[in-house]
């Protein structure tokens, strides 16, 4: 896939064309960019830039924003309520990325190979991506609740028995949230390992085999290295919708008890929307707008040197 | 190549979820003032989607129809909804003329302006305060302005239910009286019969968080509370708040009389279920109470060490600021409809709640025996964080995580009250 874009973008500047057709095609692919370019811009880009603005000034909506410099940022460094939103994210994060790359992995590895229910199974890890997540943490609210829900029910048989309920306990809300984080999007990256483990021609198994490579071998010189494309772009996916947790926490535990689960956004959106300080809740998210961009380039980096071609 | 932009495309259309929220217009529109021909339009959110609902249609519908000049268009949404499309839609300019809500979240808009003081439509001629609930009407003002014009009033009560405490062997006629006899009762009525360590059936069902305040009721039973009633001082850390906290939160921890973590629906829905005896809580509840076939009794809850005290509460009407001249008079007009004799019978008859007003007779509420019962004892209510400017800040994002705190068992009672309390002294003192 690599090849083919290379080739496109070269096309414009071949020495072989004369200069004005290749303007001409450059002139073309500006044209056919500009609807989504425009489309980014007013609803991308300019947010993004008004609410940078925002971030350096006190708007509360009514009253005309006031221009206050840093401020707002300085506010955050020393704010305990940011640095605890910001340790919950990473934590977050740092707990649901690998776990749900792993068990996409492991998943796609699963049924790739044929077996009873294969298509069955397959759409059941799937579903939870094409269903909203508000109204999925909605019915896992449910589950878990300690008097009504199902789950807890069977925990409770047993032996493991939630006083309060897990959303309600501030040590197992993290993991109740993270749990539903990771149902959600497995089945989605999943789908993308199944597409890469299938353009992995099988003339290499056939050869390994021949040679004498057993399935373990198999897969740590064929397989992990050929899915080496894959494993960038999901764990940056992975990562970066992780990094804004929200929906079902927002559902689910509303950031709470006391604080345990509020993310940047959840804060974001506590802060602007609640407590009214725009301008303040425009500085959070900033901060993790570069925290994201940070992590992104810092993973594009680390992963470049292993991209394959083949 | 396309991985980058790629990346950077997934990390724009990111960013931008996050950051559109902080981009609503800054416009201020011009004064609205109604169009001059045909009736004038007025547009009320409010969050009534519960069994009241239908009263609240019921009046509106009845002064649409009594009347060809105003005509009222009301959306009903949910509360958070509706305090999350609030501000925006008003900056923005689309906001409702007329809104609802519980008076103390309405000196944190009337500081910014985006509510008018309603003085002028109190008199006479307007909406006469003589004949209201003189509670409800004081709990509109904010910086010395009233701001609100009451659409409705009420006590909080004890529910207990009876079926349960003939099965513990006590009176069901008899609510708990005092602080002695309440958590006394809550432990009778609190039982594991599984013998898992989580109780089947609770004596007590509170709320700690996203809730009509519950747990203050009890500090001020024993004269403390979470701010002083003038609203400029925060009480979190004297000692007859602590002591009736530590009284509490050991009967919640170490008796598990309460579950811990509930919101208000949780609460509610404990009892309506008929896993908890006893619940503080609002004319609102009898409906539902009633459909789940629970056989239960209202009392004024239980005098505490020093005082019997229980929450008021009213919701207001406020006007946008943007709002004026003929808008301004029909949403008066509305307003003095609302807390006529007559609507306040259709009110209280078809909701349960009692009358604004103080002259309606016993005759006139006899067809909802709970539309009385929770308006005796008016003189014996508080309002909640009255007349505190930021109330958001001081109920949700600091009192609530902190009472949180110490239910869970994560630090005691001293050092979180403590900390707590100077934390609401800087919102309550940065407000001055």
């Amino acid at each position: 896939m690599t090849t083919t874009v290379r080739t496109a973008v070269k096309l414009p500047t071949r020495r072989t064309s004369a200069g004005s057709s290749g303007r001409r095609q450059a002139r073309a692919a500006w044209l056919f960019m500009l609807p989504t370019l425009a489309v980014l811009g007013v609803f991308v880009v300019w947010p993004m830039l008004q609410a940078l603005y925002l971030s350096f000034t006190d708007y509360q909506v009514f009253a005309p924003a006031r221009w206050i410099g840093l401020e707002n940022y300085q506010k955050l460094v020393s704010d305990p309520a940011f640095a605890n939103a910001l340790v919950n994210t990473l934590y977050y994060a740092a707990v649901t990325t690998p776990v749900s790359v792993a068990l996409a992995l492991g998943l796609a590895l699963m049924l790739n190979r044929r077996m009873p229910l294969r298509g069955f199974i397959r759409t059941a890890v799937f579903v939870p991506v094409v269903i909203s997540l508000a109204v999925v943490a909605i019915a896992w609210s449910f589950l878990l609740d300690p008097n009504i829900g199902l789950l807890s029910h069977w925990l409770s048989k047993i032996g493991i028995v939630s006083e309060q309920g897990w959303l309600r306990d501030p040590s197992l809300a993290m993991p109740a949230v993270m749990i539903v984080g990771v149902w959600k999007n497995v089945g989605f990256y999943m789908v993308m390992y199944l597409a890469g483990l299938q353009s992995i021609p099988t003339a290499l198994y056939e050869a390994a085999r021949v040679d004498g490579a057993g399935a373990l071998m198999q897969f740590r010189r064929i397989t992990w290295p050929l899915l080496a494309n894959q494993t960038m772009l999901i764990v940056i996916l992975a990562a970066i919708a992780t990094l804004q947790a929200f929906d079902q926490i927002f559902v689910m535990t509303h950031g709470g008890p006391f604080f345990r689960t509020e993310t940047l956004v959840m804060m974001t959106y506590r802060v602007g929307f609640k407590e009214f300080q725009f301008g303040y809740a425009a500085a959070v998210s900033w901060a993790l707008v570069l925290l994201i961009f940070v992590l992104s380039m810092l993973q594009v980096a680390y992963f470049r040197k292993r991209a394959v071609t083949y | 190549m396309r991985l980058r932009s790629r990346v950077r495309l997934v990390t724009m259309t990111a960013a931008i979820a996050l950051l559109s929220t902080a981009c609503a217009g800054q416009g201020q529109g011009d004064s609205d003032t109604g169009g001059s021909s045909g009736p004038v339009t007025l547009k009320f959110w409010n969050g009534f989607t519960g069994p009241d609902r239908a009263a609240v249609e019921g009046i509106v519908s009845k002064y649409n129809a009594s009347q060809n000049k105003v005509k009222i268009e009301m959306e009903i949404m949910p509360w958070d909804v509706f305090f999350e499309k609030l501000l925006p839609s008003l900056g923005s300019g689309t906001g409702p003329d007329i809104s609802a809500m519980d008076t103390a979240q309405i000196p944190q808009y009337a500081a910014r302006d985006v509510f008018q003081p309603l003085d002028d439509a109190y008199g006479p001629q307007g909406v006469d305060p003589n004949v209201l609930v003189r509670s409800a009407v004081d709990a509109t003002v904010f910086k010395g302005k009233k701001y609100g014009i009451p659409m409705n009033f009420t006590t909080l009560k004890l529910y207990w239910n009876k079926d349960m405490f003939r099965e513990a062997g006590l009176d069901p006629e008899k609510p708990p009286a005092n602080w002695d006899e309440f958590g006394d009762y809550a432990k009778k009525l609190t039982k594991d019969t599984d013998g898992d360590g989580k109780p089947e059936q609770y004596g007590l069902t509170i709320a700690d968080h996203a809730t009509i305040a519950m747990w203050p009721i009890l500090f001020w039973q024993n004269g403390g509370g979470v701010v002083s009633e003038d609203g400029r001082t925060a009480t979190l850390d004297d000692p007859a708040t602590i002591e009736a906290a530590k009284h509490w939160v050991d009967l919640v921890t170490k008796g598990k009389i309460a579950p811990v973590g509930l919101s208000g629906a949780d609460a509610d829905k404990l009892f309506q279920s008929k896993k908890a005896a006893m619940e503080i809580v609002g004319p609102w509840m009898t409906t539902g109470f009633k459909q789940a076939g629970i056989d239960f009794g209202i009392a004024m809850p239980p005098a505490g060490p020093k005082a019997q005290v229980t929450l008021g509460t009213s919701v207001a009407f406020t006007l946008s600021s943007r709002a004026a001249g003929q808008k301004k008079q029909a949403a008066q007009d509305f307003f003095s409809y609302w807390n006529s004799k007559e609507s306040q019978k259709y009110w209280s008859v078809n909701s349960g709640f009692p009358p604004n007003r103080t002259d309606l007779t016993a005759d006139d509420l006899k067809d909802n025996p709970y539309s009385a019962l929770f308006g005796q004892d008016a003189d014996k209510s508080r309002f909640y964080l009255a007349g505190v400017q930021e109330f958001q800040k001081v109920n949700e994002t600091i009192f609530e995580p902190a009472l949180q705190r110490v239910l869970n068992g994560k630090g005691d009672i001293e050092q979180v009250f403590a900390q707590a309390d100077k934390d609401i002294q800087v919102v309550l003192d940065s407000a001055q």
